[in-house]
């Protein structure tokens, strides 16, 4: 059987690269991607976590997560999709955003 | 009237169930009905007959739960109402303001409505898989609304950059959520605060920690994680912006008194899981909420953004109630709360209605007022002085209460927060400079128009309830700071 570090050494690697490029990506839907590569970290590890403790709530919670990044990726194709009717573009540092860049 | 004959199993639940229920019919009224005003006046009798019931549940003094994860007490009770009162003022005002949406009146209440369930769910939550669906559930309401103010470029990259910063916060959550459950095995939160006694502290749980700190210091816009609120804030429409400052910002903070306060507390072995620390930890992410934001807000020239600004400050003072972790503390802190919503709500209410009336957004829009809408300007001036904190308004009275928290405990011993109540108390003169620069350009500085100014009915009517309650609470603030004793007791039991 595997070791439970390697799922979690797996999640820990999805999710750094996850939030590298949330922080330095300049496209809007490459920045949605990368935040489902973090919230799909996360889900390795509570379905790793349920495995071995052999508790159900893990891959409940997982199901519930899924749910809820669908629905908040839906959303958020959604608004840049409206934003992009007005500018055109997804980059997010071209002149006009690059005030909005946290 | 005994609610749980009514409702039965469900009484806990009952003032969300109502919102649900008129979440989901009120777009098939509208597409029914085509009629804007009809639609508002269902929501509007939907959220008086939510905020009914849940006065009879705490006047009845109701506990109760329902299918394990939500429990109804007096903490639940408070933090509903101050949710509830919210949705009032934001759906009230909103058929009459220019700003909300002509094209998606049926889902614009839809969201309203759904997004304070989210508030009130999380409220009551015990578990950690329903406080995420309830905040996710709050936040993704939130992106649409921001977003159903089409046509506006500013308000469609608010929008882009809330759903990128709030998806950021969710994945940080949600990967500290799941470092919690494998250390404890378990989502309830007492379980939890039981289980981490005895594994003491480790990476797993420092990992959990910051992470979760992190994530849901982005939702109440803590410094370091606070850029996204101006932009938001002014871009919005400004009954959905004072929707946002005043509600999802009460529930993330809620959110930091349900898992912290009950792990850090409850569980009474503090020392094993580096309680001190922690406390220490809030104290400094506090004090610099509060200045960053104060100091700011003075460069502002906007007032959605310099009202922003404070609203980041003001988080900034209820956090004092995390470093403090003491019963009394939290009472003031909820009273801070239910106080700020008037005092805010009613400031950005003032701003949409003179946005109504032609006025703009900045500071300099605001020259003359006094002349040209007397009774506005008197309740803004009102409104920002209580913000401040001057007696004998509101603000004043909830910031006494949750300042003299961090001074010192009831037998007279001084606490070791006495210089985060120093630095609370230097900003609240920091904010009285910007607060008086608005008031100075309403009163004494001479404007370029001098016709009087007429706003909507029920814009009136809000902005009438909040300067009653502004002043009632401060002069007897004993009506809602009872409340709030209770909260925190059952908080602390």
């Amino acid at each position: 059987m595997i070791p439970i570090e390697y799922y979690l050494v797996l999640g820990a690697i999805l999710f750094a690269i996850g939030a590298y490029g949330a922080m330095t990506k300049s496209n809007a839907i490459v920045v949605l991607m990368c935040i489902e590569l973090m919230l799909n970290a996360a889900n390795i590890n509570f379905v790793a976590f349920g495995a071995f403790t052999t508790d159900i709530m893990g891959q409940v919670f997982v199901i519930m997560s899924i749910s809820v990044a669908a629905a908040e990726v839906a959303v958020g194709i959604a608004i840049l999709l409206n934003a992009y009717k007005m500018r055109k573009t997804t980059e997010l540092d071209d002149e006009q955003l690059r005030t909005l860049r946290w | 009237m005994d609610m749980t004959a009514i409702f039965g199993d469900y009484t806990a639940i009952a003032p969300m169930l109502i919102l649900i229920v008129g979440a989901l019919i009120l777009p098939g009224i509208q597409l029914l009905s085509k009629n804007r005003t009809a639609t508002w006046a269902v929501a509007l009798v939907l959220v008086i007959a939510s905020i009914a019931v849940n006065a009879m549940l705490i006047a009845e003094e109701f506990t109760g739960k329902a299918f394990d994860l939500y429990t109804y007490d007096a903490y639940t009770g408070l933090m509903v109402l101050i949710f509830q009162v919210v949705l009032f003022l934001g759906v009230l005002v909103s058929n009459a303001s220019i700003e909300t949406t002509r094209l998606h009146v049926g889902a614009y209440y839809a969201l309203l409505l759904g997004a304070t369930t989210g508030m009130m769910f999380v409220a009551g939550s015990m578990d950690l898989v329903s406080i995420f669906i309830g905040v996710e559930l709050t936040s993704i309401s939130s992106y649409a609304l921001v977003s159903l103010k089409r046509k506006d470029s500013r308000a469609a990259e608010a929008a882009v950059k809330y759903v990128i910063i709030g998806g950021m916060s969710t994945a940080l959550t949600i990967y500290g959520i799941s470092m919690l459950y494998g250390l404890t095995g378990t989502t309830v939160i007492n379980d939890i605060a039981a289980q981490t006694q005895l594994t003491g502290m480790n990476w797993m749980f420092a990992i959990a920690l910051v992470s979760m700190i992190a994530g849901y210091g982005f939702k109440i816009a803590a410094v370091p994680f606070h850029m996204w609120a101006p932009d938001v804030y002014e871009g919005a429409s400004t009954p959905v912006s004072m929707f946002l400052a005043t509600g999802s910002k009460k529930m993330g903070l809620g959110v930091f008194f349900q898992i912290f306060l009950i792990m850090f507390v409850s569980g009474t072995a503090c020392s094993a899981i580096a309680g001190p620390e922690v406390q220490y930890l809030f104290a400094i992410i506090a004090a610099f909420t509060m200045t960053v934001g104060n100091v700011v807000a003075i460069a502002q020239n906007n007032i959605k953004r310099m009202l922003a600004y404070s609203s980041i400050a003001q988080a900034g003072y209820i956090l004092i109630v995390m470093a403090v972790m003491s019963e009394y503390a939290l009472a003031g802190g909820l009273f801070h709360m239910f106080t700020h919503v008037f005092m805010k709500g009613g400031a950005f209410l003032i701003v949409g209605a003179l946005i109504c009336a032609g006025i703009g957004e900045k500071i300099s829009d605001y020259r003359g007022l006094a002349k040209r809408a007397p009774f506005l300007a008197f309740a803004m001036m009102l409104f920002l002085f209580s913000l401040a904190g001057i007696p004998p308004l509101a603000g004043f009275t909830s910031k006494f209460f949750l300042f003299s928290s961090a001074i010192g405990s009831l037998d007279g011993v001084t606490s070791q927060w006495v210089w985060l109540a120093f630095i609370a108390i230097l900003n609240s003169a920091i904010s009285l400079y910007y607060y008086a620069r608005v008031v100075k350009a309403m009163y004494v500085e001479k404007g370029t128009s001098t016709e009087k100014v007429s706003i909507p009915a029920p814009f009136m009517v809000a902005i009438v309830i909040c300067v009653v309650a502004v002043i009632v609470l401060g002069v007897y603030p004993q009506i809602v700071f009872d409340l709030c004793e209770a909260a925190a007791a059952a908080m602390f039991a």
